[in-house]
């Protein structure tokens, strides 16, 4: 575990931190193991706050392993940021892993559950637009559905702005969850 | 966690089993096991002060004879001394808090420690479990508050993980990069009980550490070697890193078979002699001019242990414009954190330089060297010319006379502010490890304390604290326990009437406007007398060097107040945020 992705980190060229050229940011998936003790979530976070992340999305959750934990991150940021922020986050004691990925190396997907409003009329031509993206109608009232769509980020977002002008009452997104492509 | 209870013994009489540590399972209370945990750690000393949260430990302490601890009079002393006392003997430092208070004037001293990774566990007693999280009194949040200043912390949750938890966190504040480690003990959990065996696995940290520090990759040795054979104004730049992990014979060693000369950051002054003819001086901020000048022009940096720090980097940009980079340090983070490594190179101090020692080819660098000695020689010789004869003491006949007197054996520890810098330019370091200082934090109080740690582990040495007048007030209450303590320390105080380094930032970049920077004292001799102490007033330089003898031969803490002129400066200066080859150098 560890050393050699640490080490590989270490000597993969970098340029220098203190000057990251501006514009060159783009986001990056980080998913780090983590041990689930007390303070341990708290620590990640205070390390993405403290060293300046332009965290997008923060995602936790169980993994394969019990009392282990798997936190997703997005950030936004330029790759000698996102490098160096590695490296602080793998000094925490309770992580146990990072792996960075750019945005799209990794399988990335999110659920968002979405509540449009609608009237009897337009009712079926919102599920049928919703499942042209693979949405299902999971709740149905007299003035609102609901829809729930999984999807990579932008799947989400292309759904999302057609249901713009039927109107969106509600919204919540799960962030992004990332698991690596095998070869 | 693997405690689980086979054996039980139903003694319980604590007192009398814990004399001495034996593999036998027990049951015992948490504060008899923490007790117990420490001893098994080799823990002699400790700082600490006792309050509501932390009362189960204190009635467990007398039990423990072999735990002296020490009763100082304000909690960030206590972190401090413990601090001190690592520093000064590579052992980690313990240091024990109440609750609330007692633990956030913990706070600054774990922050001081944190910045200059030094090894120290700090031991704070929590509001009982069925109180946390309800605003009950004493109660604050230290695992919050200590987690941006820590290595790791814990709250012990069960006392069954009590013994593990104590031996994890001083593994972990000693292991890698060195730092402090907090223990959050609720109330209920000291005074539970639960079967104690010593010898119980610890749950094994053993994977962090060797993921931490690996041995120097040989390509990487290799590359650097080669980099080292071309090169043709090279400077060894040696950091903290080099004193932590005691490489001060490797780092000679490779120094003198490349014949490179050697620049060290404030915190690594005294791991390089200064008598040493390849030794330069100290970068940055405050740094003679001839070594940043050095700097300006050198093709290869060999960094060691040091994290270029913005106050030895001055503008990132334009720092070592021409230099190629070859950095060693036991955390990866530091690597190409501020500037890029052309050769980063992920391993402790000792093991890398004693590679590097010997797969360097022996080299010639005399007319680097030569041309670097005329600008010191340049720079020196202007220096003479604007000395003027002066009545008071100066900050160079204080450091010369605590040289003379004590042979260069004493370890001197020094606050912040600008006898801090003179006492780093100006003293002749010649022994490993005997400047001490808070160097990234600048926590100003911290000499006293600190100084109380560095003569408890170190109690054959001569220890020299010197302080400004500002900062010695901020920790003077410490008098009163080194007298308790009968630890003899002996003090300087550069007495300027100021908070000169504050005074000197306005007198450069604020117009003279010296706002709240004059500071009053008490006089330190009677003070010293009202603390069962001495003390003695010096103001003509002449004086000075009888002054440092008296302070020798009288026994126990001794305090002398040197009147210094009220508005010198430290020359030369690089304004912040300028690069380090701007420097303000004193007008003629
Ligand atoms: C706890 C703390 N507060 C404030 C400062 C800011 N500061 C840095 S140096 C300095 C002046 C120190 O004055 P003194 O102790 O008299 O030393 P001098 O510079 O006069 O030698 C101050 C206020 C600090 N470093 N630490
Ligand atoms: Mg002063």
């Amino acid at each position: 575990m560890g050393l050699n992705m640490t080490e590989q980190a270490v000597i993969s060229a970098r340029a220098g931190q203190a000057d990251i050229p501006p514009g060159s940011a783009r986001l990056y998936t980080l998913v780090l193991l983590v041990d689930d003790r007390q303070g341990a979530i708290d620590r990640v976070v205070n390390v993405l706050r403290r060293r300046r992340a332009n965290m997008r999305t923060l995602v936790v959750g169980p993994s394969e392993e019990a009392g282990v934990a798997r936190v997703t991150v997005v950030v936004d940021d330029a790759e000698v940021g996102v490098e160096h922020l590695s490296e602080q986050l793998r000094k925490i004691v309770d992580v146990r892993q990072v792996l960075l990925f750019p945005a799209g190396q990794a399988i990335e997907r999110e659920l968002a559950l979405v509540k449009v409003s609608c009237t009897a009329a337009n009712r079926s031509e919102i599920i049928e637009l919703g499942q042209h993206f693979g949405a299902q109608a999971v709740d149905l009232a007299p003035e609102t559905l609901t829809l729930q769509v999984t999807g990579k980020g932008e799947q989400v977002e292309q759904l999302l702005e057609r249901l713009q002008p039927y109107g969106i009452r509600e919204l919540a997104r799960s962030g992004c969850l990332a698991i690596a492509r095998d070869e | 966690m693997t405690t689980t209870a086979t054996v039980t013994q139903e003694s319980g009489d604590a007192r009398r089993a814990s004399t001495h540590a034996t593999d036998e399972a027990r049951e015992l209370a948490g504060s008899h096991i923490l007790c117990e945990a420490l001893v098994r750690e080799g823990v002699e000393l400790l700082y600490g002060y006792p309050g509501g949260a932390i009362m189960p430990f204190y009635d467990a302490l007398p039990a423990y004879p072999r735990l002296h601890h020490v009763l100082v009079r304000h909690e960030q002393a206590a972190a401090h001394a413990a601090d001190g006392y690592a520093r000064a003997t590579g052992k980690v430092g313990v240091c024990v808090a109440t609750s609330g208070p007692g633990a956030t004037n913990l706070v600054t001293g774990l922050a001081t420690a944190y910045m200059d990774s030094t090894p120290v566990v700090a031991i704070t007693g929590q509001v009982g479990r069925p109180f946390i999280g309800r605003d009950a009194f004493q109660e604050t949040d230290v695992l919050g508050l200590t987690l941006p200043i820590t290595k790791h912390n814990f709250l012990v949750r069960r006392v069954e993980e009590l013994a593990d938890v104590v031996h994890e966190a001083f593994q972990l504040a000693r292991s890698g990069r060195p730092g402090p480690v907090l223990i959050d003990v609720p109330k209920d959990v000291q005074f539970a009980k639960t079967v104690y065996r010593p010898a119980a696995s610890v749950r094994s940290i053993e994977l962090y550490r060797a993921t931490r520090v690996p041995q120097p990759a040989p390509e990487a040795i290799q590359r650097a070697a080669r980099l080292i054979a071309q090169a043709r104004r090279p400077v060894i730049m040696s950091g903290h890193g080099v004193i932590l992990s005691n490489a001060y014979s490797e780092l000679r060693a490779l120094a003198e078979k490349t014949n490179i000369p050697v620049i060290t950051t404030l915190l690594g002054l005294s791991a390089f002699p200064v008598d040493h003819p390849l030794f330069l001086g100290m970068p940055g901020m405050h740094g003679p001019a001839f070594v940043n000048r050095a700097i300006g022009v050198t093709d290869l940096i060999i960094g060691v242990g040091l994290r270029f720090d913005d106050r030895v980097t001055g503008k990132v940009s334009e720092f070592a414009p021409q230099a190629q980079i070859i950095h060693i340090d036991i955390d990866p983070s530091e690597l190409n954190k501020v500037k890029p490594a052309i050769v980063p190179i992920l391993a402790d101090a000792k093991a890398a330089l004693a590679a590097l020692a010997e797969a360097v080819e022996p080299g010639d660098h005399r007319e680097w060297l030569s041309e670097l000695r005329q600008w010191e020689a340049e720079e020196q010789e202007r220096a003479r010319r604007l000395s003027r004869p002066v009545p008071y003491p100066t900050p160079t006949d204080i450091l010369d006379a605590i040289y003379e007197v004590t042979d260069g054996e004493a370890i001197v520890v020094s606050d912040v502010g600008q006898h801090q810098m003179w006492t780093a330019r100006f003293y002749k370091w010649t022994h490993p490890n005997s400047h001490i200082t808070s160097g990234g934090l600048g926590t100003m109080g911290f000499a006293l304390p600190a100084a109380m740690g560095v003569k408890m582990g170190r109690p054959e040495a001569t220890v020299w604290v010197v302080a400004g007048d500002g900062g010695f007030q901020m920790n003077i209450q410490e008098l009163a326990t080194l007298r308790d303590e009968g630890v003899e320390i002996k003090v300087a105080i550069m007495n300027n009437g100021y908070l000169g380094m504050v005074r000197q930032w306005q007198e450069f970049f604020h117009q003279r406007n010296y706002s709240e920077t004059p500071i009053s004292s008490p006089d330190y001799v009677k003070l010293a007398e009202a603390y069962g102490l001495t003390g003695m007033r010096v103001e003509r330089r002449e004086d000075v060097q009888a002054a440092v003898q008296k302070a020798m031969q009288t026994p126990g803490t001794v305090i002398i107040d040197f009147a210094i002129e009220a508005e010198a400066n430290v020359y030369p200066m690089v304004p912040p945020g300028a690069a380090i080859t701007d420097m303000i150098i004193e007008s003629e």
